[in-house]
């Protein structure tokens, strides 16, 4: 009984349907579970029920019996009948109630096979329970949380409190974790405070230090030191560059620093010049900044250069 | 020397085209690694990528490092790559550590860190932060103060702080290429070192600040409420607050910088903060790299070492 059921032979499967109807439901689901295995023939025959369902019900209610000749037989749909009989009487009957509507289920099922397996009403199907009581006029409780007990909210309740707990006992640990892994992390302050503001100053002074140096040294290089080799291409291309800098810029005349670095004439060469007054006159005497830098090797005077050239 | 392949292969590949030696002062250039010990919580390793910025260019931006690298590790490749440095991390309960030492047998300095500020942080707390990428194409300056002469292991510090970045000749330094600085300044009652990196930036002295904007940004301003050009360039507008401070912090370039500061003009040297900012203590010396004697232990337990030594050595006499 395999995949070899088709139209033509629809016959021979209705007829072993017919003699399983009545049979448990479990067969039924084991026929349902097979059905669903086969691929094409699983959906030929979904087809199959469709176009019967359909047919059906464009024959109108009446017809029932006679659409389904496959089905449904004179002596083969007892049931059938018994459950279409009780569905018009079923507002009265409670107790056998259930019973019909199972057996209508049943029939449904049967009758109608498009979906296999998927409104189960003994499965467990709320929606089907649900309109059955609708119909009977009962009430229906949601019980997602299961079957009613009398006690029911409290227990409820403590589960809750229970998961909250864990869940804060955990968020607290990680908490404490981030905290201790974080030990030492400050974010600064929008505005400039005083010790920012002093720390600022001392680095800009280290920096105009060295900028100072810089100019001098390198206004300074004319004439200095040809005999150190290593220099000497730097030397000369720094030379070319002034030159033609000069070239270019005849009204900007700079001073020449042969004039040596004793007593320049002009003010803004001397070394003082915008420092008098300020706090930093003698800056260079200063204890405390050092720019840690080749400058050490370097005094600011000329002494150096003298040295070298005496070499 | 398959294993050491297999380990060589997570570092960063030596890249020919930098340079070993200064070619104008002869000295070996300093590189460094910075690298963790141990495994850090995120903010401790915003604040090594953070150190690895800072001694950009000499140092591996992208050094990868795995659980079972140790220090020898790291020393066998320090070697060939000469790399003269290492910047440790490292955390305890108490707080994070950092050491910092001298390749290959060198002294190691250990710093507790009291605190300390990311640059995403310092960014933050700024109305107007600068970082542009160019900053980290040349070495920083160093600026150490506060030292001053007397102790050992101050002048330890100082040597090796020094001679952590590239030294530069004054003679042929661009100064277009000193960018950044670096200041350490120490505290002598509380025995603290404040950690700041600072960007330098150069503004021309004595011109308005609405020419300035108008040079630098090039737009074109707005003149519909002048009747003429001239109201532009001369309109008195308010006098920056810092400009009085200014006056010492002028300097003469003797070079063009960009198009607003000219050679013999003068111009004003402005500070930003980029970069961490860091709170040390420092703990320990050691002779070795992270291992020999100790020259000098904050807490003074070595007091015991240094008198057991003095013993021995004149028992030796």
């Amino acid at each position: 009984m395999d995949t070899a059921i088709h139209l033509p032979e629809k016959i021979e499967g209705i007829k072993k349907r017919k003699s399983r109807r009545s049979k448990d439901r479990k067969e039924r689901k084991r026929v349902k579970i097979f059905s669903g295995t086969g691929g094409k023939v699983k959906i030929d025959k979904k087809m199959k029920k469709l176009f019967r369902k359909r047919a059906r019900e464009y024959n109108s209610d009446d017809d029932d019996d006679e659409a389904n000749p496959e089905v449904g037989e004179a002596n083969t749909r007892p049931l059938e009948e018994f459950s279409v009989g009780n569905s018009s009487e079923e507002e009265g009957i409670d107790g056998s109630d259930p019973d019909a509507v199972e057996e209508k289920g049943d029939s449904e099922d049967e009758g109608d096979r498009t979906q296999p397996g998927i409104t189960k009403f003994t499965e467990g199907c709320r929606a089907f329970r649900v309109a059955f009581m609708k119909i009977t006029k009962t009430n229906v409780s949601d019980n997602s949380l299961g079957p009613v007990l009398s006690a029911q909210k409290r227990l409820i309740a403590k589960k809750l409190a229970e998961e909250e707990a864990e869940w804060k006992s955990k968020g607290d640990a990680k908490k404490e974790k981030h905290l201790v892994g974080e030990k030492g992390h400050v974010k600064p302050a929008n505005f400039l405070d005083s010790r920012e503001k002093f720390l600022i100053s001392v680095a800009t002074k280290g920096v105009v230090k060295l900028f100072n140096a810089v100019n001098k040294a390198q206004n300074a290089q004319k004439g200095l030191n040809p005999s150190r080799f290593k220099d000497a291409k730097a030397l000369g291309k720094r030379q070319k560059e002034a030159f033609f800098s000069e070239l270019r810029k005849p009204s900007q005349a700079v001073d020449p620093p042969a004039k040596g670095d004793d007593g320049p004439a002009w003010a803004p060469l001397r070394d003082s010049y915008m420092l008098t007054s300020s706090k930093l006159k003698d800056w260079d005497k200063m204890p405390e900044t050092t720019v840690g830098n080749d400058m050490d090797g370097i005094p600011l005077d000329s002494s150096s250069d003298s040295s070298s050239d005496d070499d | 020397m398959a294993r050491f392949h297999n380990k060589k292969k997570a570092f960063v590949k030596p890249v020919v085209k930098k340079q070993s030696v200064d070619h104008v002062t002869g000295d070996k250039i300093p590189k460094s690694f910075v690298f963790s010990r141990g495994k850090l919580p995120s903010s401790l390793r915003h604040l090594e990528m953070d150190l690895r910025k800072l001694m950009l260019p000499y140092t591996a931006l992208k050094l990868k490092e795995k659980k079972r690298n140790n220090l020898k590790d790291f020393l066998n490749v320090a070697g060939p790559m000469g790399v003269t440095h290492f910047l440790i991390l490292s955390k305890t309960e108490t707080a994070p550590y950092l050491r910092v030492a001298r390749t290959p047998q060198g002294p190691t300095l250990t710093f507790k860190i009291h605190e300390y500020s990311l640059a995403v942080d310092v960014a933050q707390s700024q109305l107007r932060p600068r970082c542009p990428p160019e900053l980290f194409k040349s070495s920083p300056l160093i600026v150490l103060s506060g030292f001053g002469t007397g102790d050992q292991h101050l002048k330890l510090t100082t040597i090796m702080f020094q001679n952590i970045f590239p030294s530069i000749d004054i003679n042929t330094v661009k100064l277009s290429s000193c960018q950044r600085i670096v200041l350490l300044n120490y505290n002598k009652e509380t025995k603290l070192i404040d950690f700041r990196h600072y960007s330098i930036r150069l503004q021309p002295v004595g011109v308005s600040r609405r020419i300035r904007k108008f040079v630098q940004n090039h737009q074109t301003p707005d003149l519909r409420n002048l009747q003429d050009v001239s109201d532009f360039i001369t309109k008195a507008g308010y006098g920056s607050e810092s400009e009085a401070d200014d006056e010492a912090a002028t300097v003469n370039l003797s070079s063009d910088i960009g198009r607003v500061n000219k050679a013999s003009t003068k111009s004003a040297v402005k500070l930003q903060e980029i970069g961490p900012r860091m709170t040390l203590q420092l703990i320990k010396v050691e002779e070795g790299l992270c291992t020999g004697g100790v020259i000098f232990n904050e807490y003074g337990n070595e007091g015991g070492l240094i008198k057991q030594k003095d013993q021995a050595m004149e028992e030796e006499d």
